[in-house]
């Protein structure tokens, strides 16, 4: 309020709510700036920049500190690396025998997505679209599966996929994480799926597809967006799990990404510029793929992360 | 599914409307089965053999289940360190959903106006986001160690030895660590869902409140904040429900649950009595526990989520 008295009579009253909201006047103005108004951009700018630096900072020093070698790392705790030394990375790639938990973590990635895209696609398709008997019914039977954390039932899990012979397998952490997966998809699809006008479809079907024709041809191309959240999603997720992949799989040739990592550590957890490599390597192909496509991770995970 | 033909005589015409709903109806369940499938074997049926398996004494691999009963549930109740392990998740949850929030709050508000290098800003402090808690996890060890770490470093650089600590073996502060490592890794998200919160306020709200002389705290309690309970409510139903139940992986990689059970959370005590302790039943007499005291919030969160999944977008 007292900002607003303060300002010069003369200006409009666009740019005074500007000013008291501090939105850069479109059209700047002498006497605009006001101490008060620099000294909040001054604030606003410096904890901007202190926590871009608590962010990333650590991240850097992480990289960084894959270069270092042995004595380097504890002599010089902040500096940069006195050379490029790939050694470390070199050596941690095959010591931790990261190219096969790469491979495994493409494997059951990949895997799941293939899973989790077209089932929940046709279920959310068919709830939102298909007028069938039961299909509230089943609606809610899956959603509830949402109010199940699958922290709570690990266990379960666990002995339910003993029974079924698939410890030790990348099918059995595939089928696991395509369950975990389903509930908020099918969720999320049905949503999108019902945005969809009926008339699209029907238009289809009088043109002579049947239900299962037009959800491929017309409806399915419509919902790229919803599949890309998806991806998202799940692919973070399942490429960065660990709970359930530690439970499962007890042999070093299935190990996925996380959970060769924290093997590493324990096997490896002296050897701290080596074990830094290995995080950076683990690291590095998620960072860039997230800083090559920005908008689609923040707002597919902003989307969908509902279940944690 | 049985393909039919349909001659498209005058004769079968009747019979041809009621195959087709017959048909839609089959179509309908068979799009719909897989996921139907997935949910009942690998989440519902888990939970029903969970609350099964409880009853009985099991190491979880032999042939050999005693049915004992309720015994599984009076040895929980009478495990200290379980209930301690309970009180740890409650106080990860709680205090990671009020820092994070009130953390992201202020500073969504602070950049809710054109500066410069706000795209930047999101996109930096989106990136811990993305990674796994493992990594964060090892790479927050390191900062902690109490001899070559990031943070004691820093205090001794600038002073403040005095503040220097074993960040993750003093039992009196060790679980706060890890929540603070929890809250780095998830704040750039929760700022990233209020920022697009406070920007669907419409400024004319602002504006016209100003015009009538309202403050800026005026204007954030009375306006802005309403505006934005449904973010929030969301934004803090996702923190309590993620720290509830994901937070095994800090745990485990940072502590362990260590020094001497002080991190110790549910899960981890509950993946320690499966493994170690080889007594399956009790395990899962402590997740039936622990699934009671989450659905709360489970049936809290499908609400929220069907009845305004417009935020969520």
């Amino acid at each position: 309020m007292s900002t607003y008295e303060a300002l010069p009579l003369s200006v409009d009253r666009e740019t005074a709510s500007e000013i008291i909201h501090d939105r850069p006047p479109r059209r700047r103005k002498v006497g605009v700036l006001t101490p008060a108004y620099v000294a909040s951009r001054a604030v606003t700018y410096v904890i901007m920049a202190v926590t871009i630096l608590l962010t990333v900072y650590p991240l850097i020093w992480m990289v960084l500190g894959g270069f270092k070698s042995g004595s380097e790392f504890y002599a010089n705790i902040w500096g940069l690396p006195s050379s490029l030394d790939f050694s470390n990375f070199v050596y941690s790639w095959n010591a931790g025998n990261l190219g096969q938990k790469f491979i495994n973590s493409i494997v059951v990635t990949l895997g799941t997505m293939a899973l989790v895209l077209p089932i929940t696609s046709m279920a959310g398709y068919a709830l939102a679209k298909i007028r069938f008997r039961g299909r509230r019914a089943i609606y809610v039977f899956i959603l509830l599966g949402i109010m199940v954390p699958f922290g709570v039932i690990a266990i379960p899990v666990f002995t339910v996929i003993v029974d079924l012979g698939l410890l030790n397998t990348l099918v059995g952490l595939v089928l696991v994480y395509t369950a975990n997966a389903i509930p908020l998809g099918v969720f999320l699809m049905y949503s999108f799926f019902e945005s969809i006008p009926d008339e699209l479809e029907e238009a289809a079907q009088v043109d002579g597809c049947s239900p299962f024709g037009a959800f491929f041809r017309i409806i399915l191309p419509l919902a790229r967006p919803g599949l890309a959240t998806q991806v998202i999603l799940t692919g973070t997720s399942v490429w960065n799990e660990y709970f359930m992949a530690s439970l499962l799989i007890h042999q070093d040739s299935l190990q996925t990404l996380p959970l060769g990592l924290v093997i590493f550590t324990s096997r490896f957890g002296t050897n701290y510029p080596q074990l830094f490599a290995a995080l950076t390597i683990v690291t590095l192909p998620m960072i860039i793929l997230y800083l090559s496509a920005q908008k689609q991770f923040i707002s597919g995970l902003a989307a969908g992360a509902v279940k944690g | 599914m049985t393909t039919q033909t349909f001659p498209s005589t005058p004769q079968v015409r009747k019979r041809r409307v009621m195959t087709l709903t017959r048909q839609r109806t089959m179509t309908g369940w068979l799009m719909a089965l897989p996921a139907v499938v997935f949910a009942s074997v690998f989440i519902f049926y888990p939970l029903a053999r969970g609350a099964w398996v409880s009853l009985f004494r099991w190491d979880g691999l032999s042939a050999d289940m005693t049915w004992v009963g309720l015994r599984n549930y009076v040895n929980v109740f009478n495990d200290p360190i379980y209930w301690d392990a309970i009180g740890h998740t409650f106080q990860y949850a709680i205090g990671v959903t009020v820092i994070k929030n009130v953390l992201a709050l202020v500073l969504a508000v602070l950049l809710n106006r054109k500066l410069r290098g706000r795209g930047f800003f999101r996109v930096a402090t989106f990136i811990p986001v993305i990674m796994s808690f493992v990594v964060v996890g090892i790479l927050w060890s390191w900062i902690f160690n109490p001899t070559f770490g990031l943070l004691n470093g820093l205090l001794n650089a600038v002073g403040l030895e005095s503040w220097i600590h074993g960040w993750l073996s003093d039992p009196s502060i060790a679980l706060w660590s890890v929540i603070s490592v929890d809250v780095w890794k998830w704040t750039g998200f929760h700022i990233v869902i209020i920022l697009a919160g406070l920007q669907s306020i419409p400024e004319e709200l602002d504006e016209a409140a100003a015009l009538d002389g309202a403050g800026r705290f005026r204007i954030f309690w009375n306006i802005t904040l309403p505006m934005l309970r449904p973010v929030l409510t969301f934004s803090i139903l996702m923190s309590l429900v993620g720290a509830f139940v994901s937070n095994y992986d800090l745990v485990k990689v940072m502590t362990g649950g260590g020094p001497s059970h002080s991190t110790e959370v549910a899960l981890t005590w509950i993946v320690n009595t499966t493994f170690s302790g080889l007594n399956v039943g009790k395990a899962n007499a402590m997740s039936m526990i622990l699934f009671l005291l989450v659905i709360a919030i489970g049936a809290l969160q499908l609400r929220v989520m069907t009845r305004r999944n417009d935020i969520s977008r």
